[in-house]
């Protein structure tokens, strides 16, 4: 927002963000052929929906039938991570949807399979964003590795990762701390029932959103099975949760910062191309 | 309540999280996001403690079940 608003912004955008970021949701790189981008838009759309479609072949499809029966809605799976790549999301409810009728074994990398699912979501909402920033750059400015999308990846990835990248070392500790803490100090009280989708669905996707350690903690011990009462299960269940959904915050922080420091390198990028325009012109 | 000690703690350490996270969304500066603290925690432990009131009297009363 700030870039539009800043009085050293050129007055024209490289298009409509609403539209780059829909467009994005649909199909990843939809957003960045509108803007012009195709190279980019290839590579979004190779590595985002390579991701989704590993994911369906390790899962074979079944990641919403982890869903119980009676939670089986039209609109059920828009409340998971998958969610943010719409394109895929569409396309496995129209291919393997809740299953057939009659019940199959999940296979052996089921788990891992629907991580890569729902990564893919949330990549792609980040591409959605980063879309949405490109689209109110100056036309013929290129966003570089600094974006404010970038610095939402790391801080999705390791919570603080991205205030860290933005050289906010004291915001990016207390951020890694907080948020790692709650998602460690859940599964410690769930005794690692909560590192699951298959047991706590929606749970599972709040919990998601606290990015590696999460995940690593469950490559490492979820799934185990469950012998006797947690007692303290769901008040665990309920800190890992929260516990990814307030990362949401810190991708969102990291972002308005990213933002706001980018008026000044567009400022300086439009400085550099009148001066390098002015010098041709007197060589000429 | 068994182990009220425990959820109270418990409810402690994740409103002490919720409020430091939405500190840091609303303000840009680390000093300024820390100084606000814990004024930001007096006043969720506060609205927590009045919705705790209202659903109890709620449930003593309109939804009360016998």
């Amino acid at each position: 927002m700030g870039i539009l608003t800043s009085p050293s912004a050129p007055a024209r955008p490289a298009g409509d963000p609403n539209v780059a970021a829909l467009l994005t949701w649909f199909v990843p790189g939809a957003g960045h052929v509108y803007l012009g981008r195709t190279t980019f838009a290839i590579l979004a759309f190779l590595v985002v929906e390579g991701i989704y479609i590993l994911g369906l072949k390790l899962s074979g499809g079944m990641g919403f039938q982890f869903l119980q029966e009676e939670l089986r809605g039209a609109l059920a799976p828009a409340l998971a991570p998958e969610a943010g790549n719409l394109g895929g999301l569409l396309y496995q409810m129209k291919v393997f949807n809740y299953g057939g009728p009659n019940p199959t074994a999940f296979p052996a990398t089921v788990h891992l399979g629907v991580m890569l699912t729902a990564a893919s979501g949330v990549l792609n909402a980040l591409l959605m964003s980063q879309a949405h920033f490109d689209a109110r750059l100056p036309r013929g400015v290129r966003s570089m590795p600094g974006s404010p999308a970038f610095a939402a990846l790391l801080t999705w990835l390791l919570p603080g990762a991205g205030h860290l990248y933005q050289g906010r070392k004291l915001r990016g500790a207390l951020v890694f701390v907080t948020i790692v803490g709650l998602v460690a100090l859940g599964t410690v009280l769930a005794e690692g029932s909560n590192l699951s989708r298959e047991r706590h669905y929606y749970y599972w996707g709040g919990q998601f959103l606290a990015g590696l350690p999460g995940l690593v903690m469950e490559l490492v011990h979820g799934h185990a099975p469950l012998a006797k009462h947690v007692v303290y299960g769901e008040a665990g269940l309920v800190l890992a949760s929260v516990g990814g959904l307030l990362n949401i915050l810190a991708m969102l922080d990291v972002y308005r910062w990213g933002e706001l420091v980018w008026p000044g390198w567009v400022a300086q990028k439009e400085a550099e191309r009148e001066s390098a325009a002015a010098a041709q012109e007197a060589v000429a | 309540m068994k182990d009220l000690g425990t959820h109270v703690v418990l409810f402690l350490v994740i409103s002490a999280a919720i409020v430091l996270m939405s500190a840091f969304f609303s303000e840009t500066g680390d000093r300024a996001a820390l100084r606000s603290f814990p004024k930001r925690l007096v006043y969720f432990l506060g609205g927590c403690a009045l919705l705790t009131a209202l659903m109890l009297a709620a449930e003593a009363t309109l939804a009360g079940v016998s």
